[in-house]
């Protein structure tokens, strides 16, 4: 096994380690298009038998148990699990908004994009990690097997802020073209004017296991400001004016917490995973014990 | 608060753009930090729902610009220029209209009608706010403006408490008047131009007041009179049920007709109260009672009552003052007691100016005439001398008899014209035809008192007419042939026909038979009674508060004295002597009718009893501006021989 130390700083050789020991986990059994390590519910080509059935003309002559034919005199298919392998996608929101904190959003996003990316090609998944939107210009590689792990670092590090559509139009994108079933991790901001809803809505016709991940940075969950301000957007460069007040602010905490709120029952009725972390909560603290608790890895 | 607007559209706009300018000054001065957010995605959200009042979130930390806002906005009210100007301007002015008249003496409410009102005035004036003026107006039968419009709530106060009773009747009137001439000046004027579109200006504004008269209602309803700006408010002093008072409502005396030596004295009293009340009743005479009776009245009833005055007792006191008391304590007391002057008759000074009348001469020479008059006979011709002259300017008869002849010039004297034509204005005398035959007299008048002249026969005579107030008191089938008229204070008669005429031969014809009947004898001495005013000197009718008295003095002695008028004062003394130190009186001197008049009721007032002639002051102020009565005042009056002629009032219940 390659234990080369990943080119950037996106993930740390203890990180790596720890993540080896994962898997990816669906709740659902997805059939995928190469032979994978998984068993799945259909039966096909494997190693683990399942069942026999009666021989019938056009059946594959090399599945027939010659052995019982020998005993038996009679024509007997022996039917074996098939071993599937799992789709994996990781969508990270590029908005300029993502492009914020320290360590920005954006950054962390590649962070857990890879890490999961990571699990997801040691169990050799298919792995697909990009950009929302960036389908047109830059699709990322669909990954197999760890020694791609250069090439999906590779294509995280090329992802920049603001190069891709909006979320609706990213979402709408990915599933045109991915209708497989899969895992499907979104790690967004959710900062949409338009708002979030009819972007999700898209995921919810996809038979894909949904994990929503809600980056915030800590500026945003408590925002240290004061005085009387002129808030531009970075995005569209709107502007809000406010002065600073203990009422304002806590006004704002609770329009953040009713909006992550809103967020987190919007997915759960549809099916989808929420989590809302802030930036600050380290990578392998997430995903080795939010996520794991989440069920996404194991 | 009221505001005096002193700045136009435009000044206003521009100062009402001011605080809006200061605020967007303010605005524009606030530079916001500017801040790259990731999203104002929540930010809009947080300040959605704080935009309604966010613009006060910004002001409530500018300590400055509320400063500066509060320093505009007092401007602005100062450009307004308020101002106290007394939104009860209307109510700022207070007139009060207090009763004085007798009836407010009553005692009713404790201590009486009068104070009580004076107290709730008081209260009023207590109760004015800085700035209100108030007027106070006494009035009884004339109004008095005690204090004119003013502040100065101490003097409204002095003034209150200098307001007096009167024993006068009450004219609300003449009190409306005097404030209504305040309150609703509205009369207009003309404008002295040419110009034909001039229109009526207002000479002065009006003041509207709030009118409050204390009174208790004595009075008739004032008809014809518009209120106009004044708002009035009648105040009732008194109980509502009827007050308890037994009055005097008249006393006099008169000769006994029957005995005409003497004297009786009548009186007239009145229950006004409830009840049937038994009072008894004192005369006394110089203080002496004389006589006492006991009357049993009943409720709302009067009954007369009558005093001989025994010879005796006349001729012992030459003058005197009868003054008669009810004992009987009622709400009233002032009309409890009257007074009533009591005077020896004085003989007339009669001048018979006669050629030859033996009747008249007879006639004016009989027992019960010389016993009122004393009778100079001289014959025509002293018309001419110079003692006629001056006694008939002095005044010095009481009655001058004209038979067949005629003066230059009437005398300052009562006169009787027998068949002549005297030089009277005014006057109308017909031709002289005949024969008149007597149709009627006048059997009313004094001078036709006991006289039949129905079976007289007269040859001829000449109507007669009389100026406006002259009364005719023999009418014929030509026209009035006896009739007599007023003259400045004396009277004159003019009988239309001779006695003893003359005929073209110089003959001495008889005109007429009176002289033999018995009605002539009778007729003469009406003449010499009521022509020579020994009539009114001896009679002494009633006379009310507010009423002029009409006093005589006696008759000179000088008259000798040419030129010189005989008269120079009169002294007045009221009864009791209760004069005040300085009573002005107002007297006509040029003959020996004086009128008399006090300018000051509070003579009367103070000596609180109606036994003082407590004069109308209107009379008096009338009297007194007049030019021709010239009457001269005299502040002390100089004693002279003149005996008090006591003025006489009985009580006059309003």
């Amino acid at each position: 096994m390659p234990t080369a130390t990943p080119p950037n700083s996106l993930l740390s050789p203890a990180l790596l380690a720890q993540l080896e020991r994962l898997e990816l986990v669906t709740r659902k059994m997805f059939r995928g298009r190469v032979k994978g390590e998984r068993r799945s519910r259909r039966k096909g080509q494997s190693v683990e038998f399942a069942d026999f059935r009666n021989y019938v003309a056009g059946d594959d002559l090399r599945f027939i148990d010659w052995n019982l034919y020998a005993r038996l005199e009679k024509l007997f298919l022996k039917l074996f699990l098939e071993e599937e392998d799992l789709h994996f996608y990781a969508l990270i929101d590029a908005s300029l908004s993502m492009d914020f904190g320290d360590p920005t959003k954006l950054h962390f996003a590649k962070q857990l994009a890879a890490s999961l990316g990571f699990v997801g090609l040691c169990r050799a998944d298919r792995v697909k990690v990009e950009s929302l939107g960036a389908a047109r210009k830059n699709p990322g590689p669909v990954l197999r097997g760890r020694h791609s792990l250069w090439r999906m670092l590779e294509y995280l590090e090329g992802i920049q802020a603001g190069d891709n559509t909006s979320l609706e139009q990213g979402i709408k994108d990915f599933c045109l073209r991915n209708t497989g079933k899969g895992i499907l991790v979104l790690i967004t901001d959710l900062m949409e004017k338009s708002g979030y809803e009819t972007a999700l809505r898209y995921l919810v016709a996809q038979q894909m296991d949904v994990y929503v991940i809600h980056v915030l940075s800590p500026e945003e969950v408590n925002p240290d400001v004061k005085g009387d301000l002129k808030l531009v957007d970075c995005e569209d460069a709107d502007i809000a004016e406010i002065t600073v007040s203990r009422p304002l602010l806590e006004r704002y905490k609770r329009t953040l917490a009713s909006y992550v709120e809103g967020a987190r029952e919007f997915c759960t009725r549809r099916g989808m995973s929420y989590l809302m972390t802030s930036t600050e909560t380290p990578i392998d603290q997430l995903v080795a014990n939010y996520l794991r608790r989440r069920g996404l890895v194991r | 608060m009221n505001i005096i607007n002193t700045l136009g559209v435009l000044p206003w706009i521009v100062l009402a753009s001011v605080p809006p300018l200061l605020i967007l000054l303010y605005f524009l001065k606030l530079r916001r930090v500017p801040l790259e957010v990731p999203s104002t995605y929540l930010w809009h959200r947080t300040i959605e729902d704080l935009h309604v009042n966010s613009i006060w979130q910004r002001l409530r930390q500018s300590l400055l610009l509320f400063l500066q806002l509060l320093l505009i906005a007092l401007l602005i009210f100062a450009c307004l220029r308020p101002g106290w100007k007394g939104a009860k301007l209307s109510g700022g002015r207070y007139i009060f209209l207090v009763d004085t008249s007798a009836s407010m003496s009553a005692t009713d409410v404790e201590p009486s009608r009068l104070e009580t009102a004076k107290a709730r005035v008081a209260d009023l004036i207590d109760q004015m706010n800085s700035g209100d003026v108030a007027m106070i107006i006494s009035f009884s039968d004339g109004a008095k403006v005690e204090q004119q419009f003013t502040d100065n709530r101490s003097a409204l106060r002095r003034k209150l408490r200098q307001i007096e009773p009167t024993n006068r009747p009450t004219n609300l009137r003449e009190a409306l008047r005097a404030a209504d001439g305040l309150a609703n000046p509205g009369r207009t004027s003309v404008r002295p131009t040419d110009d034909p579109d001039t229109i009526d200006v207002q000479v002065a504004d009006p003041l509207p007041a709030e009118l409050y008269i204390f009174s208790d209602g004595g009075f008739d309803p004032v008809a014809d009179f518009a209120l106009g700006n004044l708002t009035a408010t009648y105040i009732k002093i008194g109980k509502e049920e009827k007050p308890g008072n037994v009055a005097i409502a008249s006393f006099a005396t008169e000769r006994n007709p029957e005995k005409l030596d003497q004297q009786q004295a009548f009186a007239r009293l009145e229950n006004y109260g409830t009840d049937t009340v038994t009072v008894g009743v004192s005369l006394y005479l110089n203080d002496q009672l004389r006589d006492a009776d006991e009357v049993t009245l009943e409720a709302g009833k009067g009954k007369g009552i009558q005093f001989e005055l025994l010879d005796t007792d006349v001729l012992e006191i030459e003058e005197g003052v009868l003054r008669l008391e009810i004992q009987h304590k009622d709400d009233l007391p002032l009309d409890n007691v009257a007074y009533a002057a009591l005077n020896m008759p004085r003989r007339a000074n009669v001048l018979l100016l006669t050629p030859k009348n033996d009747a008249l001469r007879f006639a004016v020479a009989t027992e019960e005439a010389l016993k009122i008059a004393e009778v100079l006979i001289e014959s025509p011709e002293f018309l001419e001398s110079d003692a006629y002259a001056t006694a008939s300017k002095a005044g010095v008869y009481d009655l001058i008899i004209y038979d067949q002849c005629v003066p230059k010039a009437m005398p300052q004297a009562n006169t009787l014209s027998i068949g002549t034509r005297p030089p009277l204005e005014k006057w109308n005398f017909g031709e002289t035809t005949g024969p008149p035959i007597i149709v009627d007299t006048d059997r009313a008048h004094p001078l036709m008192q006991l006289i039949e002249v129905g079976n007289v026969v007269i040859v001829e005579g000449f109507p007669i007419e009389t100026p406006p107030g002259g009364t005719s008191l023999i009418d014929t089938n030509i026209g009035s042939v006896f009739a007599v008229s007023p003259r400045e204070g004396f009277e004159d008669a003019v009988l239309g026909f001779e006695m003893f005429g003359r005929n073209e031969n110089g003959d001495v014809v008889v005109n007429t038979d009176w002289m033999r009947q018995l009605s002539f004898p009778i007729f003469v001495q009406n003449v010499l009674s009521y022509l020579g005013g020994a009539r009114g000197s001896l009679a002494a009718p009633s006379v009310k508060p507010g009423q002029p008295v009409k006093l005589r003095a006696r008759s000179p002695i000088q008259q000798q004295d040419a030129d010189k008028e005989v008269v120079r004062s009169v002294t007045v003394e009221l009864p009791k002597r209760r004069l005040g130190p300085n009573p002005e009186m107002f007297l006509c001197l040029p003959t020996r009718m004086c009128w008399a008049f006090t300018k000051y009721e509070k003579v009367a007032a103070r000596t609180s009893h109606i036994d003082s002639p407590s004069i109308c002051s209107t009379a008096a102020r009338a009297i007194f501006k007049s030019p021709q009565s010239s009457p001269s005042v005299k502040p002390t009056c100089m004693a002279n021989r003149h005996g008090s002629r006591h003025a006489r009032s009985s009580g006059s219940y309003c």
